[in-house]
């Protein structure tokens, strides 16, 4: 009979098995071949197209013990010292039935790192199969830890080849305490598929060159914020890791084009791309990119300064897969950027940033909604030429597929702008219409009919009154209010009473800001419940600053409502609904940014 | 409804509805291949007791969506989560559990592969190495030098 799968064989056991000889070393499983790894390193493209998408870890490769081709036991074995004694008698308990695949199985169920450790302790067999899970993906909370590790790596006479068995690394949380001698170490690893640096400020070429050159499986490779390292460490990605699909080198700002040209001529792979702040990057680089990595879906090029148009017409020309597209600060686009595009549609384009594209006009909004009508978040933040028209004759056509919408110091847009939005965008959850002065209570009466609006500001829109925020929670039907984030620095006409109403109705808020809302800063009793201000803000921001998040936004809640009952001996005490709080480390540093730059506008008034 | 009948390794006969044993991608592809059956599909490697067992899980969950291809992520971050049919159903002797994983990983069962390796995870976690070794009837084959070794290189390892 002939059969499609074949899954692993299992040699029967009789189950009445008592003592047997187990021989450690002998193989469960017949079909072994004498490849020793799936990748070798010399794999070329064709081998690495046959797992095209990074979200393939390699740890699926390993439990896929079905496809092994290799038993982890043998596979083991080769990376650990010899035993001096292979043959013991041992109980055939249950568990020792079980081959090497399905234990290793059973262990990749286990996430803890402290469990896994356990495993390793129990029995030679456990070790062999618990470590390679160990070790893929280690993680130290403290640099100690890390030292251990690097000892562990570093001893020739260690148990198990450890540095062969780490894929992923993450310095992220030591990234402080990470240097160039500390970091050496690690170009003992050659398997290495995912790097990850950020915030490793102290780092410079000399240790990641050697690494970088040894680990030409590197997938991913995030360097963000090494803003010592220079085109050497990027040539040397150029020229070994050619499986490249990730890379973040925001904040790297001496990479020129003399590494980042020849980077894309070799990682024909890239998907995704940060070069955040590589200012010195010129269309050259964006060029090159996008006529050798066609694959690229997410390209963020924020203050690139030098970008120009050209660079817009080679990437929508070329990458037909884009899916996001940041390009905010770089402010010498034109509309001719996108004017100039013929016209085809990239259904895939999801979200464009063009915040601080200052010379851009409602005809580049135009053409962009024109040719990506699927876009679901638009930023046009400080693209201070657009108007209404841009509104109500362009980005309304995205209709439902619009989710996110930042028009914030777009100062020209009226009420009118934002009446059409609502009819046509009933799905957005996020809209920011910071220091859009012209904006009255109409526009936010507007805004209370878009059912899934979660994250509303309105910074500086000083016009508000209490009139507008009442109407802005009360629904008309009976569901509850659903935002979770609301802007109100600045909007000095606002009360005590709007406030109330605000919290009292939304049981959902985990953040409101009220930064430079005298009644509100003002007050002792009501700043105990603000989280504190931002370290670099001068004496006149901390003043001003108020700013609720979490169960501080609960905690207020309830002072108001106490207080309130406290006047009115027959108001209703009840108002402090009991909450399941919602986490609040989602804080998006832009908000974050845009409270504290409020704050510094304050200062200027 | 059709049904098709199974011969365990200890030569029971077991009728059972088609539709359930085609939870085993293994008598899946035999059916596809051969079509019509009307003598028992042997399964070699499993008893009758296990195969009973077997059967009482494809028949509980017969109607679950079928797995998706890239499950494999999800299931393995949640490790104590189980169902509550499926934990009573793992209630059973150490014998029977691995049994039950193997026949599983035999018949191509997915599904019941993870919930049995999920069920001998649990009983792993919040063990010493000496408790889980007499959990488990394992010897330990350690020498002490060695176990020291081992826990020194491993002593960085901590949770995230």
């Amino acid at each position: 009979m002939a059969r499609k799968s074949m899954p692993l064989s299992i040699a029967p056991v009789p189950l009445d098995a008592g003592y047997v000889i187990v021989d450690q070393n002998s193989t469960s499983n017949s079909s072994s071949s004498s490849s020793p790894e799936r990748f070798t390193n010399d794999a070329g493209p064709d081998c690495f197209l046959s797992n095209p998408d990074d979200s393939h870890s390699s740890i699926a490769e390993l439990t896929d013990f079905r496809n092994m081709t290799v038993s982890p036991i043998e596979k083991m074995a080769s990376l650990r010292k010899p035993h001096p004694h292979q043959q013991q008698q041992q109980p055939l308990s249950p568990v020792n039935r079980l081959p090497p695949e399905l234990l290793i199985a059973i262990f990749s169920k286990i996430t803890s790192l402290v469990v896994l450790k356990t495993c390793m302790l129990v029995s030679r067999q456990w070790a062999d199969c618990s470590v390679e899970l160990l070790w893929h993906r280690p993680h130290f909370g403290e640099f100690t830890k890390y030292e251990a590790m690097v000892a562990a790596i570093q001893d020739e006479n260690a148990f198990y080849k450890y540095s062969q068995l780490i894929k992923r690394l993450n310095l992220t949380p030591i990234s402080a305490k990470a240097n160039d001698g500390s970091m050496k170490p690690l170009g003992l690893c050659t398997k290495l598929e995912r790097l990850t640096l950020t915030n490793c400020v102290n780092l410079t070429d000399s240790p990641l060159v050697e690494i970088l050159a040894g680990n030409p499986r590197i997938q991913a490779l995030d360097m963000s914020q090494l803003y010592n390292i220079s085109d050497l460490s990027i040539n040397v990605v150029a020229q070994n890791c050619p499986r490249l699909q990730g890379l973040n080198v925001a904040g790297c700002k001496r990479i020129t084009d003399a590494s980042m040209v020849p980077l894309s001529e070799n990682c024909k792979f890239l998907r995704r791309l940060k070069l955040n702040d590589c200012n010195l990057l010129t269309n050259s680089t964006v060029i090159s990119l996008a006529e050798n990595c066609p694959q690229l879906l997410e390209v963020d090029l924020h203050k690139c300064h030098n970008i120009t148009d050209e660079s817009v017409l080679h990437m929508f020309n070329q990458l037909r897969q884009l899916r996001e597209l940041r390009l905010a600060y770089c402010d010498l686009l034109t509309d001719d950027a996108f004017l100039k595009l013929p016209n085809r549609t990239y259904e895939l384009l999801r979200i464009l940033d063009l915040t601080g594209c200052r010379l851009l006009t409602d005809q580049s909004v135009g053409k962009i909604v024109g040719i990506a009508p699927r876009l679901r978040n638009l930023i046009l933040a400080k693209c201070e030429n657009i108007t209404d028209r841009a509104v109500t004759h362009s980005i309304t056509k995205l209709g439902k597929n619009l989710h996110y919408l930042h028009l914030g110091h777009c100062q020209h847009l009226t009420d009118r702008a934002v009446q059409a939005l609502v009819r046509y965008c009933n799905r957005i959850r996020y809209i920011d219409l910071a220091c859009c002065t012209l904006l009255t209570d109409q526009a936010v009466c507007y805004l209370a009919g878009l059912p899934k609006l979660r994250r509303i500001g309105l910074v500086k829109c000083h016009q508000i009154t209490d009139y507008a925020i009442q109407t802005l929670v009360r629904r008309t039907n009976d569901l509850p209010c659903p935002l979770e984030r609301v802007h109100l620095s600045y909007c000095t006409n606002l009360t005590v009473n709007g406030i109330h109403d605000l919290i009292k109705s939304c049981e959902r808020l985990t953040h409101l800001s009220l930064t430079g809302v005298d009644v509100f800063y003002s007050r002792k009793d009501f700043t105990q419940f603000c989280r504190p201000p931002p370290e670099e803000f001068n004496e006149h921001q901390r003043e001003v600053f108020c700013v609720f998040s979490g169960s501080g936004v609960d905690k207020l809640r309830r002072y108001l409502s106490a207080q309130q009952a406290a006047n009115s001996a027959t108001a209703n005490t009840a108002g402090g609904n009991p909450l399941a709080f919602y986490n609040d480390e989602d804080d998006d540093t832009q908000e974050m940014e845009e409270d504290g730059e409020a704050g510094t506008d304050g200062v200027e008034d | 409804m059709s049904e098709i009948k199974l011969l365990s390794s200890d030569q029971a006969t077991i009728t059972v509805e088609k539709s359930v044993a085609e939870r085993s991608i293994l008598i899946k592809n035999m059916l596809e291949d051969v079509g019509e059956v009307t003598e028992a599909i042997p399964i070699p490697n499993v008893n009758e007791n296990v195969l009973k067992k077997v059967i009482e899980w494809c028949e509980h969950h017969k109607g679950d969506p079928p797995a998706q291809a890239d499950d494999d992520s999800d299931s393995r971050k949640k490790s104590s989560d189980i169902d509550e049919w499926d934990q009573k159903f793992m209630q059973v002797d150490q014998e029977m559990l691995f049994e039950i994983i193997l026949a599983a990983n035999y018949l191509d069962i997915k599904p019941l592969l993870d919930v049995g390796c999920k069920t001998v995870a649990n009983m792993i976690k919040g063990k010493s190495p000496e408790e889980i070794r007499k959990t488990f009837n394992i010897q330990n084959d350690f020498t002490p030098d060695e176990e020291e070794q081992i826990r020194r290189e491993n002593e960085w390892a901590e949770d995230r």
